[in-house]
């Protein structure tokens, strides 16, 4: 049994590998379609993923500038000088017998992820490099035979490799988190998890507090959820330091995550650890870029998370709150928008229904910064008395869904709140006159102030639910002073 | 020297199978060739770059334009041994 006691004996170390699809139109090096969502097999496939002889692969110039965003984002340095290699392996995935990848210099060197940790400190993780290389194939596997699908094969990716710089499942999960946001916001990836647009490998080994040395690793490949990286990686922690206390030795090994067991497994030992005898490809010749080419790809990448984080400090959201937000651009930027428009009080309105709407994460979002005004408009309609906080909620989700105003949007379903005084005044006299209220006419006059409670449930029922409650029950106590 | 065990070793990295026969003709084979390539060391190469490429070339890119080359897939997977439901059919690998 693994207690926290024993757990506490070690120390684990992380470091995640991150592949990330880059949202390129065609492949890598292929003219063919990078969109392979909902195709059949093989219908984006050309002769240079199909490794014909003789086919020779060009690199793509929107790869190359996507990658240098990245770069941006990982605050990392542009080569100026990246060559591409050939890593060999024989498997069906890649017809070519190998695939181009960058292993002696890539693209992307050095830099940092400052992930935000649950209390409110930052940890750094040093980001080590990140490479350009291709996508593999899909093989389905039968009794006796594979299928090869090669729509995903020469699709772009780059790996982005950290140093181990994580100590715990919950830091692996917030590096992952905010990996997955940095690499959304510079737009370098469409960054659906489901399609696999980002799959993280996790390194992960234990050793006793006072060792000094790391512990032998093991690599769980092929994680496409933040949740997944922390289970994984707290599974992989309990599993290590259940060997070392039992006296056995974790060996070093490839494992998968099976979601469904909760558990990792063993997948391949590096003890006949591959040999991919990389050499450089000399079909790709080497990527020159200038200090002008690299700044002028840089200067389109928008304001990352942090910018907004510092930006809405004054606002005191929760925690919570702010993640929902930050979880995607467009919303980021929409209330950034509203904050700039409309100052603190509007933005606060707006941040809770959106924090409170976005709970499902895979829902479709189509508003931008361009709909703030709307936004900015139903929180003053809130502010004015107009509009009670259910019918607010209930033009917010409209809002979202099309282009109306939330005035037009409330007009229509009559659910603007009346606070013209004369028109409330007449519901008022309607149902202090009915005989059914006498006895709460009584109490008040009593002092049971309680009362007042169902004649204004008596005024919200007869104007449908649009009186202003708090006008109401102002008028109801001036009426009944004077019976 | 390239020992038995070395082809043995390559045999798997390429996925073949090799017979006694396959294996000791090409077990001399690569002995041939690297002593043929060990020529270059009788020369001095130090300060000398590496040699990445021969071309001279830098920067060759294309634009991100979708390109069939002209070829629908069918074409290309009947080009496979052996095809089934769109998909190239393999010999269970793992």
């Amino acid at each position: 049994m693994i207690t926290p006691e024993i757990l506490a004996k070690y120390k684990v170390t992380i470091g995640i590998e991150c592949h990330v699809q880059l949202n390129t139109k065609t492949k890598l090096f292929s003219g063919a379609d990078n969109d392979a969502r909902n195709k059949e097999p093989n219908a984006v496939i050309s002769p240079i993923d199909f490794g014909l002889p003789g086919m020779l692969p060009v690199l793509n110039k929107e790869a190359v500038i996507l990658a240098v965003r990245a770069g941006k984002a990982l605050e990392s340095d542009i080569a100026s000088v990246s060559r591409f290699d050939r890593k060999h392996y024989f498997y069906p995935d890649l017809p070519k017998g190998y695939q181009i990848s960058q292993l002696y210099e890539p693209i992307i060197i050095g830099g940092v992820v400052r992930v935000p940790q649950e209390d409110g400190s930052v940890l750094d993780v040093r980001i080590h490099h990140a490479h350009m290389e291709e996508d593999a194939g899909k093989l389905t596997h039968y009794s006796d035979y594979s299928l090869v699908d090669l729509n995903r094969a020469g699709t772009p990716l780059i790996e982005i490799v950290s140093e181990p710089d994580m100590h715990s499942a919950v830091e692996a999960k917030a590096y992952a988190t905010e990996l997955y946001r940095l690499m959304t916001y510079a737009g370098v990836t469409n960054g659906d998890l489901y399609q696999g647009n980002m799959r993280f490998d996790v390194n992960i080994s234990i050793a006793p507090l006072d060792a000094m040395e790391l512990g032998t690793r093991a690599e769980i490949k092929n994680l496409n959820s933040f949740r997944s990286v922390e289970r994984a990686a707290e599974y992989e922690y309990r599993r290590q330091a259940d060997l070392l206390e039992k006296g056995e030795r974790v060996i070093q090994e490839t494992r998968g995550w099976d979601d469904a067991a909760q558990k990792t497994v063993s997948q391949r030992s590096k003890e006949d650890a591959q040999d991919y005898r990389y050499m450089p490809d000399p079909d790709i010749p080497p990527l020159r870029l200038t200090e002008d080419e690299i700044a002028l790809y840089q200067s389109v990448v928008p304001r990352l998370p942090q910018y907004y984080r510092d930006a809405w400090r004054d606002l005191q959201l929760d925690r919570s709150v702010a993640d929902s937000l930050l979880a995607r651009r467009a919303i980021a930027e929409l209330i950034e928008a509203v904050r700039v428009q409309a100052g603190s009080a509007a933005t606060k309105h707006v941040a809770h229904w959106f924090a409170s709407s976005l709970s499902d994460e895979t829902s479709e979002i189509t508003v931008g910064q361009d709909d703030a005004p709307r936004f900015i408009e139903l929180s003053n309609m809130v502010t004015a008395n107009e509009l009670s906080s259910t019918a607010a909620k209930d033009i917010f989700n409209e809002l979202l869904l099309g282009h109306d105003s939330p005035r037009i949007i409330a007009e229509r379903k009559n659910i603007l709140q009346v606070s013209d005084t004369g028109a409330i005044a007449a519901i008022v006299d309607e149902v202090l006159s009915d005989p059914a209220s006498a006895q709460s006419v009584a109490d008040i006059k009593e002092g049971k102030d309680k009362a007042i409670g169902f004649l204004v449930g008596q005024v919200m029922k007869r104007s449908a639910g649009t009186a202003n409650p708090g006008l109401a029950s102002q008028l109801i106590r001036e009426k009944i002073k004077d019976l | 020297m390239i020992s038995r065990d070395d082809v043995a070793y390559l045999a798997t990295l390429s996925n073949l199978q090799l017979g006694e026969q396959e294996a000791a003709d090409l077990q001399q084979d690569l002995e041939h060739i690297i002593e043929y390539i060990h020529q270059l060391d009788e020369l001095d190469t130090s300060g000398v770059e590496p040699t990445y490429q021969v071309s001279g070339l830098e920067n060759v890119s294309r634009d991100d334009l979708i390109d069939t080359y002209g070829l629908a897939p069918e074409a290309l997977l009947a080009l496979a041994p052996l095809a089934q439901d769109n998909q190239v059919k393999v010999p269970k690998v793992l």
